[in-house]
């Protein structure tokens, strides 16, 4: 009955909507991964900048999005387009998860297997790409796995200021007071989250060696 | 500029300290011979790893000098001297994810070998500790028990056929009747291959078996490197608690009959 | 490598979800007046041409409607000649209908390449609302009048009102006037029912607030001409009347045919009488007769 009677909702807008969402996500988590394992990886070998960027990180993690989208609004090249500003927010906070679990990935490599692996002569990126990496890419797609989860979830505020999304339905419910139109955001939104948290643990769980 | 019928290593007037001040080798003056087996013998906390890790450059001297093939650590390129040298650790720290195939034949591939190269070097090292290629080539590390691992370590170190060789403590970690298998093997192989072998241990029977000579270190300071006949004749005060204890060992096994 | 395979599998579905945008989206903000005309233009173009329509309404505010614009989301929806100067061009405001709407018409081509058509008809703009008792007991006609008396009277505004440069600041500095208190802010939808039950005596309302007709309500003339013209106008995607110039004829023949009178009514019908919009703007076309075949004359814009 009443659950399920948001499907009255416009198909075509319901599409269009969840393409929004599926956009600003994708974008954003393209970004954070780009930018955040490589980040990662230079916290595991400069220990000076370790607490400055994982500081900084957990500042931005503990501003609530809202007003991390308001914070960016007057910033004049941001500002001027919503779905810009709202994708520079995704990405800053998909960035801890993934920049901290690709440290701690990289980090938590058994010391005999590194010591091992630089005695034989490995050279620092032969030691990241035969070694590292490939050790610490479970903990590394979990990470994604986590940011993209929460990016999800985010991305329905994006709405609020104008970003477009499955958000736009929940606020324009409200407006209405219309719980079917509220539905229509809230329920595709949650699907997509659950959905990314499925499809990224299959992929933890098949690509991933599974000899650790 | 390498001596081919002498010196392999040496140190010279070699210091290394930590945290400032405080010293954990001294004064170390050695020359390891070409094809030698040389043990570094000391008890724990001594600085016969630190020394060995002196060697291929995991560590550098605070003060003085350690020569490789004649150059100083310092002036190779430390790629190119790890590569020089086979290195054999404790724990093997085998790579997790690779087959013993993949592991042993890591180094060659990064040196560019020839696959079809690679594939027989992988097969005759191997073959040389013990592991028939056809059972084991594409085990992963967690299916192997500790003497296979330790097997798998030196054939990854002598993959790439180094002339130098650098152990620490391969068999500490194993049971004493594969520990003992090991330790034959590995006479059997030194006396084929005829490396220079650098090996860490501070059991003073597997010393007295293995080397060619043997160096005790002390509290980060050489104490004297002495051949098997002259460490159990020795008056040496740092030798006489190893020689009392190899032959209360002796004894007790002797009581045991 | 699997993981290529995926990520190309995910942009083919963005690409998929993206594409399937219908051919004509309007939008409009949150506010009973931009549902009216929100389902005006959705109506008319629907009638006029053969396109699908998209509604996007509910926006909630200027800035999103903006955003939704530019970035294609809507292809269209209906601004206010002094709110696009002053709140989205950061303009000064001014009191000329004519250079205003030049300014925006130009300044929005260039900007923001966007097309602003010519007005529907009536003039949005501010009305500061007394009850009518109390302005004829006080010979209140215009907002000259009401500044010897303001120190007796309590201001009730909306949020928006009291932000922006063409609002309250700006009203007090030029007619002198000194409020009872300080003005109480509230939810536009609350603004006339403080004025009702004497919490508040004078609202800054708009001029085609539907309840202005229904209650016995007046509205005092703006004779310093302090307030901005906020003339309703369609703005649009340039892209979209390139693809669709029929969406241009259409919207030119509804400029001017829209008077104050019939945005109070159609906004009362929906605020008041608690009637659909959709349903309202239906009747509306139909009384008028707005059809592609049977025009009348457009009506010259003026100001109430």
């Amino acid at each position: 009955m009443p659950l399920f009677a948001f499907f009255a909702v416009d198909k075509r807008q319901l599409l269009t909507l969840t393409g929004e969402h599926l956009w600003l996500v994708g974008i954003s988590m393209l970004l954070a991964v780009a930018l955040g394992v490589p980040l990662g990886i230079l916290l595991s070998r400069r220990r000076g900048l370790r607490a400055v960027v994982l500081g900084a990180n957990n500042i931005v993690q503990t501003i609530p999005s809202l007003a991390l989208f308001g914070l960016l609004l007057p910033v004049p090249w941001l500002g001027a387009r919503a779905d810009r500003l709202a994708i520079l927010a995704l990405t800053l906070y998909a960035l801890l998860p993934v920049v901290r679990n690709t440290y701690v990935g990289i980090a938590g490599v058994d010391p005999p297997v590194r010591e091992a692996a630089v005695g034989m002569g490995l050279t620092p990126w032969q030691l990241l790409w035969h070694v590292e990496l490939p050790l610490a890419s479970n903990v590394i797609v979990a990470g994604i796995r986590t940011a993209t989860v929460i990016t999800v979830g985010v991305a329905t505020i994006a709405a609020a200021i104008g970003a477009g999304g499955l958000g736009e339905f929940i606020f324009r419910g409200l407006a209405m007071v219309d719980n079917n139109v509220i539905l229509a955001g809230a329920v595709p939104a949650a699907l997509l989250a659950l959905g990314a948290d499925l499809l990224l643990g299959f992929i933890q769980r098949t690509l991933v060696r599974t000899h650790h | 500029m390498s001596d081919p019928a002498g010196t392999a290593i040496e140190f010279v007037n070699v210091h290394y300290r930590i945290d400032g001040n405080h010293a954990l080798i001294s004064n170390l003056n050695l020359s390891i011979r070409r094809g030698e087996t040389l043990m570094l013998l000391g008890r724990s906390g001594s600085g016969k790893t630190t020394t060995l890790k002196l060697i291929n450059r995991l560590l550098a001297p605070s003060e003085g000098e350690v020569r490789v093939d004649g150059r100083s650590t310092t002036e190779w390129d430390v790629i190119r001297l790890r590569r020089h040298i086979g290195y054999s650790i404790q724990e093997a720290g085998l790579f997790p994810h690779y087959t013993v195939q993949e592991n042993v034949a890591l180094i060659p591939k990064l040196e560019a070998w020839e696959p079809r190269r690679i594939g027989s070097r992988v097969q005759e090292v191997l073959q040389l500790v013990g592991l028939p290629f056809g059972q084991f080539s594409s085990r992963y590390p967690d299916q192997l028990s500790g003497g296979q691992r330790q097997r798998v370590g030196l054939a990854r170190a002598l993959a790439a056929d180094p002339p130098l060789l650098l152990m620490d403590e391969p068999f500490g970690a194993l049971d004493p009747i594969t520990r003992s298998e090991l330790q034959h093997e590995f006479m059997e192989l030194q006396k084929r291959l005829r490396k220079t072998v650098v090996f860490v241990t501070h059991d003073v029977a597997e010393a007295l078996m293995l080397g060619d000579r043997i160096a005790l270190i002390d509290s980060g300071a050489l104490k004297g490197v002495f051949t098997a006949a002259e460490f159990l004749r020795s008056d040496n005060n740092i030798v006489k608690p190893y020689i009392d204890a190899f032959h209360a060992m002796q004894q007790t096994l002797k009581a045991g009959d | 490598m699997d993981r290529r395979k995926f990520i190309c599998g995910v942009a083919c579905l963005l690409a998929g979800c993206v594409s399937k945008k219908s051919a004509l989206s309007v939008g409009s903000k949150n506010f009973t007046e931009q549902l009216v005309l929100g389902e005006l233009l959705a109506q008319y173009l629907g009638r006029y041409t053969t396109l699908p329509v998209d509604k996007r309404f509910y926006l909630a505010g200027t800035y999103i409607c903006h955003q939704a614009l530019l970035a294609g989301r809507i292809d269209m929806y209906v601004e206010y000649t002094g709110t696009a100067l002053v709140a989205v061009l950061k303009e000064p405001p001014s009191s000329d209908h004519e250079a205003v709407f030049n300014s925006v018409k130009n300044l929005y081509a260039r900007k923001f390449g966007l097309q602003v058509l010519p007005s529907l008809g009536f003039d949005n703009t501010f009305a500061m609302v007394m009850r009518g008792a109390d302005a004829r007991r006080m010979q209140l006609k215009t907002l000259s009048d009401a500044a010897s008396v303001s120190p007796q009277l309590r201001l009730g505004v909306g949020y928006e009102f009291m932000e922006r440069a063409d609002g309250y600041k700006g009203l007090v500095s030029k007619y002198g006037l000194k409020f009872r208190e300080a003005p109480r802010v509230m939810d536009l939808g609350l603004l006339y029912r403080a004025l009702q039950n004497n919490q508040v005596d004078i609202v800054a309302g708009s001029n085609t607030d539907g309840l202005i007709a229904a209650l016995d309500l007046a509205v005092l003339a703006d004779d310093r001409r302090y307030f901005p013209p906020y003339d309703a106008v369609p703005v649009v995607r340039r892209e979209m009347l390139e693809k669709h110039p029929e969406v241009a004829t259409a919207l030119n023949r509804l400029s001017g045919r829209i008077s104050a009178e019939d945005m109070r009514r159609m906004n009362y019908a929906v605020d008041g009488e608690k009637q659909d919009a959709a349903a309202v703007v239906k009747a509306f076309l139909a009384r008028n007769a707005f059809s592609s075949t049977n025009f009348r004359q457009p009506r010259p814009v003026t100001s109430p």
